[in-house]
């Protein structure tokens, strides 16, 4: 009702801001150049939970430092597809993966790969801020320490620092880095995992509904964080937050639950395009309905 | 806003007004009365509790009949000084060790000097040639290398070995508070019924006594009430508990940690878990049968220690503190394994997932991250699980704890006694000096719990904070 016709304008907007702001990028599809190498690929990806089919046969290319979003309603499977990308799906007792994953063309589903490896290279930040109760320093200089950081103290100190810059922290935090993660707030907090997942220097970086437990002002500095990690780094992006995906990814890829003959719930990829096509002219009527507001 | 809001039904399913106010009495009044029930239980609770504490301290403390075998009075007047200005305690070092040279036999003379000597200079009740000769062995006694006694010293061996105080009769703190005359009739009584035909009526006098009191916490067993103490008791208590906590903390947190962060919910893994549960519901004296079976008999070359003396065990059978204290290991384990899991699993799983994500391994997240945040309720869990274990009897009946033991444990393959037992023997006992020692057994045990439960909570505050 009034609820979804804001959402529809508020969506709008954004997509002509971002059209008036960068006119060199029209909503048509986009570029060959632009389409940079994929650096992660899944192919007829299927995920399981048990018996429950989760999501069916996902095929996507995510661009090397770019933002891919993924978007969709509850329970379409968007964070089990995320989670599937650096194997913290095998947390799940009962999950199981078909399909391929390939990160540099080579499949971290085959055997012989170790999860550890690919989720030191694909890094992770959740959905609430989750620090180690820690100091803010060791929050940081853990993840290099276990992935055999060999660097003297001096090192270590420049790379905690590296990783707060880069996270846009460091300002903030450079007086009390012996204190307790938990000290900070949940904007902070936040930042303090990206920095943490950044300073094991990853390939990708996975961030799974990143803003949902922020205030605007937290999710905005976020937002503006992913714009300058992008330049170094491919970042993926689960987000409830429509909105979200229009302002910051290059691509998004729009999800749907599909209940099959047998009354399974199970989540499909509808569509995969530039985000600024996909929110102007959808391919698929789905994609339409939702970023519309007609449901989800 | 366009919607809106759906019309009341006229008939409801609730009450009218009226009928609501009525209601609402009656269910304060079932509110308040349902509280008035849960501090009655609590009364009782607490009313238990006191019954328990007043017991043991009302027969921990009162007044005692004693009779002296030689009287301290005539004793001084036999050294020549005035009985009504002088004390034994304020005669000199040497007319006591006199008295000692005196009045004990050359045997115990030799042992008590060998223990620790009288004078620096000179021996008295030992020769120098066989002195020399004992020190110069392969394991002289104390006597050689210690400094000698001093007079304090001296003067609690004349009490012991010579005016020897016999207690005919005690009272429990109360009615020795309430009614002190009660008592002296009652003994006036007894001497009347030849209760007490060993002695003289005017032999007898009252005092106050202590029976929990330092001297009662270092002197080891006696069939003596007057001079018993649980020092050997205490020790044996003090070896229970350190094997007990080196067999089951490591074993039972390492299981739990694989239980809780490794194992996948196979049906294996479901019928451990469910075991485990019920281990912890297993009566004690089971696993006293199960001690005996195992760790005495199948494992005695191990438990005896022989097998670690070239096959000479120190003592002659596997009834040792390393087999008790395995054998309260083993009825610890289960209550330590589900404490510790459920330290682990109060841990959230956004913590392994952030360590997982970071690349680490397991072990690294386990160890670094879970470990110390689920340290404090480990901690609290294993102690109180030991604190419990200290307390029992039964299985330590089975094992086979001597109930007459005077020499301290001398390591892990050696007899013991423990606390619980030294009171279950007591309390059998028909004189009432030995319920008074039991009493004072129970206050120190129940002291040695309290601290056990006070290191607990010191520890997880330390390391709660340490967390935060």
């Amino acid at each position: 009702m009034t609820n979804e016709t804001s959402t529809e304008n508020k969506v709008e907007n954004v997509i002509e801001e971002r059209m008036t702001t960068e006119p060199d990028r029209p909503g048509e599809p986009v570029p060959a150049a632009a389409q940079v190498r994929g650096v992660i690929e899944t192919k007829d990806m299927s995920v399981f939970y048990g018996d429950f089919l989760a999501v069916a046969n996902v095929s996507l290319n995510f661009g090397r430092n770019q933002i891919s979003a993924l978007i969709g309603p509850s329970g379409c499977g968007k964070s089990t597809v995320l989670r599937s990308l650096n194997r913290m799906n095998d947390l799940v007792a009962t999950a199981r993966t078909e399909g391929e994953v390939h990160y540099h063309g080579q499949n971290i589903y085959s055997d012989g790969v170790d999860p550890v490896e690919v989720r030191r290279t694909i890094g992770m930040v959740f959905q609430k801020p989750n620090p180690f109760p820690k100091s803010i320093y060791d929050n940081i200089a853990w993840g290099a320490k276990v992935n055999g950081f060999r660097g003297s103290k001096a090192d270590m100190a420049d790379l905690v620092q590296e990783a707060l810059k880069s996270a846009a922290l460091w300002d903030e935090v450079k007086d009390k880095l012996t204190e307790s993660g938990y000290s900070l707030s949940g904007g902070q907090q936040q930042r303090l995992c990206i920095a943490r997942a950044i300073a094991t220097k990853p390939d990708v970086i996975l961030m799974d509904e990143p803003c949902s437990a922020l205030d605007p002002i937290a999710t905005l500095r976020i937002e503006e964080l992913m714009l300058e990690l992008k330049e170094d780094y491919s970042i993926v992006i689960v987000t409830h937050n429509m909105q979200q995906a229009a302002r910051v990814s290059d691509k998004t890829a729009f999800f749907n639950v599909k209940l099959n003959d047998t009354g399974m719930r199970t989540g499909r990829l509808v569509e995969y395009s530039p985000t600024e096509q996909l929110f102007t002219s959808p391919k698929e009527k789905d994609t339409e309905d939702y970023i519309t507001g007609r449901f989800g | 806003m366009s919607v809106e809001a759906p019309e009341r039904p006229t008939q409801t399913s609730f009450p009218t007004e009226e009928e609501y106010a009525g209601q609402l009495g009656r269910r304060q009044r079932k509110a308040v009365a349902f509280k008035f029930f849960c501090l009655a239980m609590l009364t009782i609770a607490v009313l238990a509790l006191a019954t328990l504490l007043y017991t043991i301290i009302n027969d921990s403390f009162g007044l005692v009949a004693i009779v002296n075998q030689n009287d301290p009075d005539q004793v001084v007047a036999e050294l020549g000084y005035d009985p009504d200005t002088t004390n034994l305690q304020d005669v000199s070092y040497d007319e006591l060790v006199g008295l000692l040279e005196a009045n004990v036999s050359s045997g115990v003379g030799r042992r008590l000097e060998r223990d620790q000597r009288f004078y620096e200079d000179r021996l008295v009740f030992e020769d120098d040639a066989t002195w020399a000769e004992i020190c110069s062995s392969g394991e002289p006694p104390t006597g050689c290398t210690a400094a000698p006694r001093d007079h304090s010293n001296v003067f609690a061996l004349v009490q012991e070995r010579v005016v020897v105080p016999d207690v005919i009769a005690s009272y429990p703190l109360v009615p020795s508070l309430l009614n002190p005359e009660a008592f002296e009739e009652e003994v006036a009584a007894g001497f009347e019924a030849g209760r007490f035909p060993d002695y003289e009526p005017e032999q007898a006098f009252i005092e106050w006594r202590a029976w929990f009191n330092p001297t009662f916490l270092t002197t080891p067993q006696s069939s003596t009430p007057e001079v018993a103490g649980i020092r050997t008791a205490i020790l044996g208590s003090t070896w229970l508990v350190l094997i007990t906590i080196l067999f089951a903390v490591p074993v039972g947190v390492g299981a739990a940690i694989y239980l809780v962060e490794y194992a996948k919910p196979t049906r294996l893994n479901d019928f451990i878990q469910t075991n485990i549960n019920n281990l912890a519901g297993v009566p004690s004296i089971i696993y006293g049968m199960l001690g005996l079976a195992i760790f005495v008999r199948v494992l005695e070359p191990f438990t005896s220690g022989a097998i670690f003396t070239d096959g000479v065990p120190p003592s002659d059978n596997g009834r040792t503190i390393v087999a008790a204290g395995l054998t309260l290991g083993l009825l610890t384990l289960p209550v330590v394994i589900i404490s510790a899991q459920e330290a682990l699993k109060a841990v959230p799983d956004s913590l392994r997932h952030a360590g997982l994500a970071l690349g680490a391994t397991r072990w690294q997240t386990v160890r670094s991250q879970i470990i110390p945040v689920a340290l404090p309720g480990i901690l609290t869990g294993t102690i109180l699980a030991v604190a419990r274990a200290v307390g029992e009897t039964a299985p330590l009946i089975l094992v086979g704890a001597a109930s007459f033991i005077t020499t301290d444990p001398s390591g892990p393959f050696s007899k013991f006694t423990a606390l619980p037992i030294q009171i279950f023997q007591w309390t059998s006992f028909p004189q009432q000096e030995f319920h008074n020692l039991a009493a004072a057994a129970s206050i120190a045990l129940l002291l040695l719990l309290l601290t056990l439960n006070a290191v607990a909570v010191i520890l997880r505050n330390r390391y709660s904070r340490r967390a935060e």
